[in-house]
């Protein structure tokens, strides 16, 4: 009780401004990066001080740079959008030296094209899940095993999918075709058709986290696509009973980086903040508030309980490599993201 | 000092400051609107350019002409539903309505919600048209239904009943005015001349309440045609309408271009149909028979 209320003093010194502070840092992040469970330690410690502007989605970081720098020092944009921030020049290369525990971090990772050029880092890995499907488990005898059973006529205005170009991911696997970073026209083609074959089915397309709990918890939806973790988690704590689970088709993956914006000048601050992300605290942290899995394996594995360690499966190479991760998709990005206006535009 | 550039002065800050306003918040955000609509969507971004091809891709792609016409429907049905409310609810009040302490009630009845959050407002409908909500509840425990509904929620009806209830102020407010300015006289008036009392309506009171009408729906109109939140809270997957797609074009498409083009075509229409009102209005006032 006493160190709580210390905690909370703490807490409070720390919102109370940047007097105190030696430095500061500004994120631009999703909701649960910056959360005060492990941001006031890090406060404190390094007399950083931090504020923090949540985004709603990954569209939200290039309208918000490119309005003008200057004013945010870290961005966390997931890997389909990070070689975006790369190529319009929005983050600068990573001093990976000046990073402890980038070797504890998944190789699978520190592969992806979307964080790098040139032979330097701009992004450093953080957390990731899966896109997995969720359905109520009120609502089924059979347990759904399939994308299919998205497009199923019994479930008709049941079904909920994601507002995103991942809707086209979606309906390519469920085609059949696995190459969906890299789908050719008529392939685009078939899918959006899927997807309008699929429309009079949808009960809504959801756009936020928080809709899609609403949707569940309303009782209007039944079956959805999900970020692993996260909803299934609020929705569990009001008492909804849901179950994720991975189609034989397979899941995208997603894995959220960390850059640096370019130019800052609170550069101190921004790699003890980096650091301090990839250490224990902030990979626990994610992990605690949001249900997500953390990038650097070692030190997820010194935090972590075994039991959420199995959970968040940290220890389960296979179902990493399972996983689809998103790769950024350049100059098709606009006939994926067309093709997905066109759907919702009829 | 002397006198006359005091005078000059004043006169300078008279108009200076509605012709600045006027240039920093309205000229100058509309050309910049116009110079991207011109320019050309190239990755990883767009750059400058002078063609029309975002203009022809929002008349030749059938996305966009749809969305143009569902938004068109959308509001031109919120217009109407706000009228058939608002009309005899704003003649009850100055015609029928006795008590003068009721007749203000019941006006800021209308007005209040819109000292409420719009977001609060259109979300509320959320709870009331549910599988789950208030209106099924209703339904189930008299009897009328035996299931509850989903027809409620999620489509185009839920889109009108919402934007209608958020909007009709806007109607209520001109027809109001407009009928309390009719001199009573002219319905006796009328009335002495052998017209019964629908005639007498509908050749002298709703002739005369025209300016207040046209007014209401120019109003109703437009703020529906440029809406996007209650597309994206009571809205199923076929309710996109034209503001949601500028968002999509600004926010995930980052085609600022199409988007500024689209934006262009919409602001257009609406001063079309202000243009159009205004007319309506002064034939009104000048008095067309």
């Amino acid at each position: 009780m006493k160190t709580q209320y210390l905690v909370t003093a703490c807490a409070l010194s720390a919102l109370a401004g940047p007097v105190l502070a030696e430095g500061s840092v500004s994120v631009l992040t999703w909701e649960g990066y910056a959360d005060p469970s492990f941001i006031s330690t890090f406060e404190e410690q390094s007399g950083c001080s931090v504020s923090a502007t949540y985004v709603g989605s990954n569209d939200d970081f290039a309208p918000k740079l490119m309005a003008g720098g200057g004013i945010y020092d870290l961005i966390t944009p997931s890997i389909d959008t990070t070689k975006l921030m790369i190529d319009l020049g929005f983050v600068e290369p990573l001093d990976t030296a000046a990073i402890t525990g980038w070797d504890g971090i998944y190789p699978k990772f520190l592969g992806q094209d979307g964080i790098q050029k040139d032979g330097a880092y701009y992004g450093m890995p953080y957390s990731w899940g899966a896109i997995a499907f969720m359905y109520r488990d009120d609502a089924f005898t059979t347990p759904p095993t399939s994308i299919a059973d998205l497009w199923r006529e019994d479930l008709k205005g049941k079904i909920s999918l994601w507002d995103d170009k991942s809707a086209i991911y979606v309906a390519a696997r469920k085609n059949g075709d696995m190459n969906i970073y890299d789908l050719s026209d008529e392939q685009i083609a078939k899918a959006q058709e899927a997807l309008l074959e699929q429309k009079p089915l949808v009960r809504k397309y959801w756009a936020t986290a928080g809709e899609l709990v609403d949707l569940y918890k309303a009782g209007e939806v039944v079956i959805s696509n999900t970020w692993a973790g996260y909803q299934s988690s609020l929705l569990a704590a009001e008492g909804v009973k849901v179950t994720e689970f991975i189609p034989t088709e397979g899941a995208e993956g997603w894995m959220d980086s960390w850059m640096v914006v370019k130019d800052t000048p609170n550069k101190e601050c921004a790699y003890k903040f980096l650091n301090m992300q990839l250490s224990e605290l902030g990979q626990c942290g994610v992990a605690n508030v949001n249900g997500y899995s953390a990038a650097n394996a070692a030190a997820a594995k010194s935090c972590m309980t075994s039991e959420q360690f199995a959970a968040l499966h940290q220890d389960d190479p296979d179902y990493l490599d399972s996983l689809l991760i998103w790769a950024p998709l350049a100059d098709r990005f606009e006939t994926y993201t067309n093709a997905w206006n066109a759907v919702k535009a009829q | 000092m002397s006198a006359a550039p005091r005078r000059n002065l004043a006169g300078a800050l008279i108009l200076g400051i509605p012709i600045l306003w006027i240039l920093v918040f309205m000229l100058l955000p509309y050309g910049i609107i116009v110079t991207y609509s011109f320019w050309i969507k190239k990755y990883p971004s767009f750059m400058p350019a002078f063609q029309l091809g975002n203009y022809v891709t929002l008349f030749t792609d059938p996305q966009y002409l749809q969305v143009m016409a569902r938004t068109l429907k959308i509001s031109t049905l919120v217009s109407l539903c706000s009228f058939a409310l608002a009309y005899p609810f704003a003649y009850y009040l100055v015609f029928r309505c006795r008590s003068q302490a009721l007749r203000t009630w019941l006006y800021m009845a209308v007005i209040a919600p819109l000292w409420v959050s719009y977001l609060l407002r259109a979300y509320v409908w959320k709870t009331i048209l549910g599988t789950e909500g208030i209106l099924n509840s209703f339904l189930i425990s008299t009897g009328i239904i035996a299931e509850p509904s989903p027809v409620f929620l999620y489509n185009q009806f839920a889109m009108v009943v919402t934007l209608t209830y958020i909007f009709i102020p806007f109607m209520v407010m001109p027809i109001y005015t407009a009928l309390e300015k009719i001199p009573r006289n002219l319905s006796e008036a009328s009335a002495d001349l052998g017209m019964g009392p629908w005639r007498t309506f509908l050749h002298v009171t709703l002739p005369l309440s025209m300016p207040g009408v046209a007014a209401g729906f120019t109003l109703t109109f437009c703020l529906s045609f440029g809406d996007f939140v209650a597309p994206f809270l009571v809205g199923g997957p076929d309710g996109n309408l034209v503001a949601n797609v500028i968002a999509t074009q600004f926010g995930a498409a980052l085609n600022w271009p199409l988007g500024s083009a689209l934006a262009i075509v919409m602001l257009i229409i609406v001063l079309s149909i202000v243009s159009l009102s205004d007319r309506l209005e002064s034939r009104g006032n000048g008095g067309e028979f």
